[in-house]
């Protein structure tokens, strides 16, 4: 009960930041909606009430477009078939097939601030990551190897095209004190450029295209999937982010190396006169990170693209800060905050198709689920309800890190 | 690895003395090396003629041509590399080599420059005038950086402000000039438009460090994502169907009266847009602000020790406010510089990374605004070059050019070339009684 | 000036902070305000300074009641601070560092007149003797200067109440004097002094009229030319004190800690640690004295492997470890009770569980193959916190929830939770009050019993001669002599401290 009760006063803050979030994007919809407002001086009524609606249509298309449409679903029962089974669990298999990468990406970023690393390059990361499955994937295409091995051999090499990326930021801060966030956001500049290279390179690129696309891999390698319908997506690369929340949590809680990791987040000095070695911390802490997000990166390009794009990302590094931020930077957290922005993406999308306003209005959503998160006594002031005040000096450090049993 | 080596921490560097002895040794030893090699590169590239031209009047066609080979330039480069590293191995640790970099870039940017033309005559007055023009958001940028960080804050919104003063300013412009036809009227209404908006940004920024005690990174990190989010979204949803209000004013170089018609010198620095002048006065301005005066000296005690400011009576958050409200102002400016003197329409995310550029010649210029104007330039030639490259066709992929600025940034923040320090308290809340 | 507190009363959450204190101290007297750490000294002082607002009771500059509402007010009501830790920016000149906030400014753009500035700094220093180079940036001036400048900063904004906290904390003694008479003179020409210590000596020698304060109260007050140390220090605790830490004889055995010709560079690449020899046995208390900065905090680096040394030669039980790791230290059994607890002997968003096993995590039973077994750490840590009589609601509460005093336990119950040889203790009871004082140096002395090497470095020379078996002083990056804790006595003690040499005293 007692921890019941915790949970529900954890996720006060982080419930209502996400509510008033999409409140005020529900004011950004109706402020640009030119072509209803623009009868206010004649029907003011009308005008209000159309783009009302129109906010109602846009989050109602997003809600059936992340979790299904009630009629799919009603003819799903009456009538099962491959088909309409598949139609009625689609959107939320796209949920979770969104989610993935948002999870993987969303752990690099919890493990990196937890080490007082300000990881802002997890879109580099992914995508460099998602770089080094293709030419693994697109390189063994002669192979004659099994879909299964060459997927291990590409995934490893997102883990280790990602963790190179994360750990030069790591490396620079800890050798010459070169400011991170700066540092991981050239990175993700240059990831870019980089891939962008190899795309419009003859090796990677699919034969006959102009565009920077890679080759499809997915007569050669796939991500097995869960579910074996028609137009269903997931596939165990949803368990393999399930599985890297686990060990991260493990890793963090349970083990001394995680123990160096957050002890380092909180206070260098402290952690070197403890005898641990911080600039250690700093890289270890960043090339997993960078090491998590490449691995999203790799199953996303293998499992469900099969081929890799230089708009890979679409932003899913940003979208992760916020999302650990959530979490409160805790492993569990980063999994439900990642099934959310999951709906949230998914359902974007469908909003974006169906009603005609941008999915890129979630950017604006997500940065004001960030500073919601941080600053609680908006939300305190806002919804006149009583927060937990979060300790004045782990903002700074480590936002919203909680004191975590050993 | 031991944590000796690997910490950052002041406290780690106890054989420090010997390892500057040491890294001027490697430095002395590096320069050395690069004008040997720049000799050997001479050996083979004596037939390669390096032509470059310059304008002799803004109007008219005339250009007066500087002749040479790419040999001799090397010779010449190398000459100076090798001299810069005597001195470095002659002086030791105490050898104040920053300056001499600087002089060193000059050669070797030509050199280089003369190699990739590999023979074809390159117009260098519309490379050196580009140079300033490219500069100007990232000076712009890099000021507001200066008065944030000197007071105490961090800005890693620098982006976001300017992201969203390139929207706003293109808004407000094309309506103002739908509406009246005025050129003149709009641009100042867009660009003030620009300024205001970014000015609220800064305020906000402020506001989420100071009052709410948000860390200065994740505000930052809010108005950088919360920027890109909005101004994508107005794009797709209304300048995307209204095109009328993404036809803004157009900025155009301004010929000054007299300086313009200096044969050469006319051309390449006195017929640029009243953005350049206004960035370098500004540049100026700034300089005697922060270091002659009384606002100053209080600016700068509060980004350095803001609990010395606090007791003798200085409102420290108030002086913050104020800082990165001008600072907000200045980002809304160097924003309207991108749609309204270059692009000529707003385009999504167009920024592409020049708030976190004009953050690193911040850095790079030592939190000075004539040092953070002179690595804008920097960066500007760098971007400028690029161009003419591609346009002449060097055999170089772009997308290498196109990372030359993120790396230099790297390597400037990595300190390779030389730490500086920055105000010591940016980025700590003060608690003001 | 007269200056009068009538009932400051300051509350803060769950600490009644100032209770209906009274003060008055006429114009040209010399007040000693004396109260231990946490007697609300500090307090008084924001309140008097504008930084904080009294909840209520009233102040009265020549009898007329003034309200301090800010900095701003309590400086043109004439008082000035002289802060414990200097409020001057390190990267300004003394000009630059004296006017900020008083600046004389011309012309439109408010320009700071330097020259103005600096000819009325020229001056104050001549006529009261400060002695102050206006040119140069305050991060190269020595201690005792700085402080120079924070009194010219209150003269020059025309002070007539001058407040100056512990300022003798970071002198030399012989800088101390020169205060004393820097002060001696200011009230002979009528400025209003109230001087802030926990130091009884001082209080003695230089105040026209004492005030003790004791847990937020005025404990009483007492006149300098009669009173004695035990009285004042009995007002200042409120019961008997013990000035002397109850121990046996040591019993000296093999050397532990041996040192050699050390030389030890600082942050800035300056020589701190000036070829030093030390000897530490078995059984012995070593205290090292010395005002701050001479070297102290690069040597017990240079022993616990945190700094790299020049050279030289350290062995702790006969191993080498010029070279070592503060790990591979910690591991010989080295205990070491850092300078600066805060900072960087805990971690304040960590619980006290974890912060109990901050150098020990790695070793059994705490983990095993890089796996925690939270169960021992749980049993530890509570063993920990009831041996160490830690107040805390929880080994589970944050360490940064806790006192002072708890918090240096935490940091005395995690170094002593595993055999030790050799103990490091740097300030062991910097801050805290003298409850907890007694309760560390007796757990310290235990240590000692019980067959450890103890090395303590420490400012205060109370503490020096209260636990020290043999007395080490350091000045400008030397040991000056060594005492044997029969002989040492505030007076020899204080000319070493300032640099004067002793004969044959060289180490043991």
């Amino acid at each position: 009960m007692k921890s019941l009760r915790s949970l529900l006063r954890r996720a006060i803050v982080p419930s209502l930041a996400v509510v008033t979030a999409l409140l005020l994007g529900a004011v950004v919809i109706i402020l640009t909606d030119f072509e209803n407002l623009s009868r206010i001086g004649t029907d003011p009524l009308g005008a209000i009430g159309a783009a009302v609606g129109g906010v109602f249509n846009g989050y109602g298309a997003m809600l059936t477009g992340a979790f299904g449409d009630p009629e799919r679903i009603r003819l799903a029962f009456e009538n099962p078939s491959d088909r309409t089974i598949a139609t009625a669990i689609r959107p939320i298999t796209e949920t979770l097939v969104a989610a993935t990468p948002l999870i993987f990406v969303g752990l690099a970023v919890a493990i990196s601030f937890r080490t007082g690393m300000f990881n802002i390059g997890g879109d580099g990361q992914l995508i460099v990551g998602a770089l080094g499955a293709t030419i693994v994937g697109v390189g063994l295409q002669t192979s004659g190897l099994p879909s299964l091995v060459i997927l291990v051999i590409a995934i490893a090499a997102s883990v280790v095209f990602g963790g190179l990326w994360g750990f030069i930021p790591g490396f620079l801060k800890a050798r010459t004190g070169a400011h991170e966030v700066i540092t991981t956001i050239m990175l993700n500049y240059i990831g870019a450029q980089v891939v962008l290279f190899a795309l419009l390179g003859p090796a990677l690129r699919a034969p006959g295209s102009s565009q920077p696309i890679s080759k499809n891999m997915s007569a050669w390698v796939d991500v097995p999937s869960i579910i074996s319908l028609p137009a269903i997506r997931l596939d165990y690369g949803f368990v393999a982010a399930m599985v890297m929340a686990a060990a991260v949590s493990l890793l963090l809680f349970r083990t001394t190396k995680g123990y160096e990791l957050r002890a380092a987040g909180f206070n260098m000095t402290a952690a070197r006169y403890a005898g641990m070695s911080a600039g250690g911390s700093m890289m270890l802490g960043m090339t997993l990170s960078g090491g998590l997000a490449g691995m999203g990166g790799g199953f996303l390009v293998i499992g469900a693209t099969g081929q890799l794009t230089n708009d890979l990302s679409g932003g899913i590094g940003f979208n992760a800060i916020a999302l650990a931020l959530l979490a409160g930077l805790r492993p569990s957290g980063v999994v439900a905050a990642g099934l959310l922005f999951g709906a949230l993406t998914t359902g974007g999308k469908v909003m974006g198709i169906q009603s005609g306003i941008p999915f890129d209005l979630l950017f604006f959503i997500m940065a004001m689920v960030i500073m919601f998160v941080a600053a609680p006594g908006l939300i305190r002031s806002i919804w006149r309800v009583r927060v937990p005040k979060p300790a004045p000096e782990v903002a700074s450090v480590a936002p919203t890190a909680p004191a975590e049993p050993v | 690895m031991s944590a000796a080596v690997a910490s950052p921490l002041p406290h780690g560097e106890g054989l420090a003395a010997r390892r500057a002895l040491r890294d001027a040794r490697i430095r002395g030893a590096t320069f050395l090396a690069l004008g040997v090699a720049s000799f050997y590169f001479a050996s083979s590239s004596f037939q390669t003629p390096a032509i470059f031209g310059f304008r002799i009047y803004t109007t008219g066609r005339e250009t007066f041509e500087v002749a040479t080979s790419v040999g001799l330039l090397w010779m010449i480069a190398g000459l100076a590399a090798a001299l810069v590293g005597a001195l470095q191995l002659w002086r030791g640790a105490t050898f104040r080599w920053r300056p001499w970099l600087l002089v060193l870039l000059a050669p070797y940017v030509t050199v280089i420059l003369g190699a990739l033309l590999n023979g074809t005559t390159a117009n260098l007055t519309r490379v050196l005038s580009g140079s300033f023009e490219l500069a100007t958001p990232l000076t712009l940028g890099a000021l507001a950086g200066i008065l944030s960080e000197r007071s105490g804050m961090f800005n890693i919104a620098l982006e976001g402000k300017m992201l969203i003063g390139a929207c706003v300013s293109v808004v407000v412009g094309s309506v103002v000039l739908g509406a009246t036809g005025n050129m003149f009227a709009a641009t100042v209404a867009g660009v003030s438009a620009a300024m205001i908006a970014g000015g609220l940004l800064g305020l906000l920024l402020a506001w989420l460090g100071i009052r709410h005690r948000v860390d200065q990174i994740i505000a930052g990190t809010v108005i950088n994502i919360g920027a890109v989010g909005i101004t994508n979204f107005l794009f797709l949803r209304v300048l995307g169907s209204s095109p009328e209000l993404n036809t803004p004013p157009n900025v155009s170089a301004m010929q000054l009266p007299f300086l313009s018609e200096i044969p050469v010198l006319g051309p390449l620095l006195f017929s640029l847009r009243p953005y350049v002048y206004l960035s370098i006065i500004l540049v100026l301005v700034l300089t005697y602000l922060i270091y002659r005066t009384r606002w100053g000296l209080r600016l700068r005690a509060s980004g350095e020790k803001p609990a010395a400011a606090g007791t003798v009576g200085i409102n420290v958050l108030q002086i913050r406010y104020r800082a990165l409200l001008f600072a907000g102002l200045i980002c809304g400016l160097a924003g309207s510089y991108l749609p309204l003197a270059t692009a000529g329409s707003f385009q999504m995310q167009m920024t592409a990374g020049k708030g976190f550029i004009a953050l690193a010649a911040m850095i790079f210029g030592a939190w000075h605004p004539i040092g953070a104007f002179a690595a804008a330039l920097v960066f500007g030639f760098a971007d400028s070059a690029q161009a003419l490259l591609s346009i002449l066709g060097a055999q170089v992929p772009p997308q290498l050019l196109n990372s030359v600025p993120y790396v230099v940034t790297i390597v400037v923040v990595a300190g390779v070339v030389g730490r500086v320090r920055g105000p010591a308290s940016a980025g700590q809340p003060y608690e003001q009684g | 000036m007269r200056l009068e507190l009538r009932e400051i009363t300051k509350r803060f959450p769950g600490v009644l902070a100032n209770d209906r204190i009274s003060i008055s101290v006429d114009k040209g007297q010399v007040l000693g305000l004396l109260g231990e750490n946490g007697a609300g000294k500090t307090t008084l002082m924001n309140i008097l300074s504008g930084l904080y607002k009294p909840d209520s009771g009233e102040i009265l500059v020549d009898d007329q009641p003034r309200v301090f509402s800010d900095p701003h007010a309590a400086i043109a009501a004439g008082v000035g601070m002289v802060h414990q830790h200097f409020m001057l920016v390190p990267v300004f000149d003394v000009v630059e560092a004296v006017a900020l906030g008083a600046e004389t400014v011309r012309g439109p753009l408010h320009t700071f007149d330097r020259a103005a500035a600096r000819r009325r700094i020229v001056e104050l220093s001549e006529r009261y003797k400060l002695n102050v180079n206006p040119d140069l940036k305050i991060e190269t001036l020595p201690v005792g200067v700085r402080q120079r400048v924070e009194i010219l900063k209150a003269l020059y904004r025309q002070s007539d109440i001058l407040v100056l906290d512990e300022p003798s904390a970071v002198l030399t003694p012989s800088e101390t004097e020169e205060l004393f008479g820097i002060i001696r003179s200011l009230a002979a020409s009528g400025t209003t002094v109230i001087f802030i210590t926990h130091k009884l000596n001082e209080v003695i020698e230089v105040a026209d009229k004492i005030v003790v304060l004791r847990r937020g109260r005025v404990a009483g007050t007492a006149d300098p030319k009669t009173a004695t140390r035990q009285e004042l220090a009995n007002l200042m605790v409120g019961r008997d004190v013990e000035l002397i830490v109850p121990k046996g004889p040591a019993k000296p055995g093999d050397v532990v800690l041996n040192i050699k010709d050390l030389v030890v560079r600082d942050d800035r690449l300056e020589l701190a640690v000036k070829s030093v020899d030390l000897d530490v046995r078995a059984g012995e208390i070593l205290a090292i004295a010395g005002v701050q900065g001479n070297g102290q905090t690069e040597l017990v680096e240079a022993i616990t492997g945190l700094r790299t040394i020049d050279s030289g030669e350290i062995t702790i039980g006969g191993r080498h470890v010029e070279k070592a790791t503060p790990r591979q230290v910690s591991d010989l059994g080295v205990a070491h009770i850092p300078e600066d607890r805060g900072r960087d002997g805990l971690i304040a968003f960590m619980s006290v569980a974890e912060n109990y096993i901050l150098d020990t995590y790695h070793r059994q039973p705490y983990s095993r193959r890089g796996v925690f077994d939270l169960k021992a750490v749980d049993e530890r840590a509570t063993q920990g916190v009831r041996d160490f009589d830690i107040r805390t609601p929880s080994i589970r509460t944050l360490v940064t929830a806790l006192s002072g005093g708890n918090q240096q336990k935490v940091v005395v119950a995690r170094e002593f939770s595993v055999p030790v040889q050799l103990v490091i203790a740097a300030q062991p009871t910097r801050g805290l009050d003298v409850g907890s004082i007694e309760y560390i140096h007796r757990r310290i002395v235990e240590q000692r019993d019980a067959g450890a090497a103890i090395v303590i470095v420490s400012t205060e020379l109370d503490e020096v001669l209260a636990v020290g078996d043999r007395i080490a002083v350091m000045f400008d990056g030397r040991i000056v002599g060594i005492l044997s804790g029969d002989d040492a006595t505030l007076e020899n003690l204080g000319l070493l401290m300032g640099g004067a040499k002793f004969g044959e005293g060289t180490a043991a």
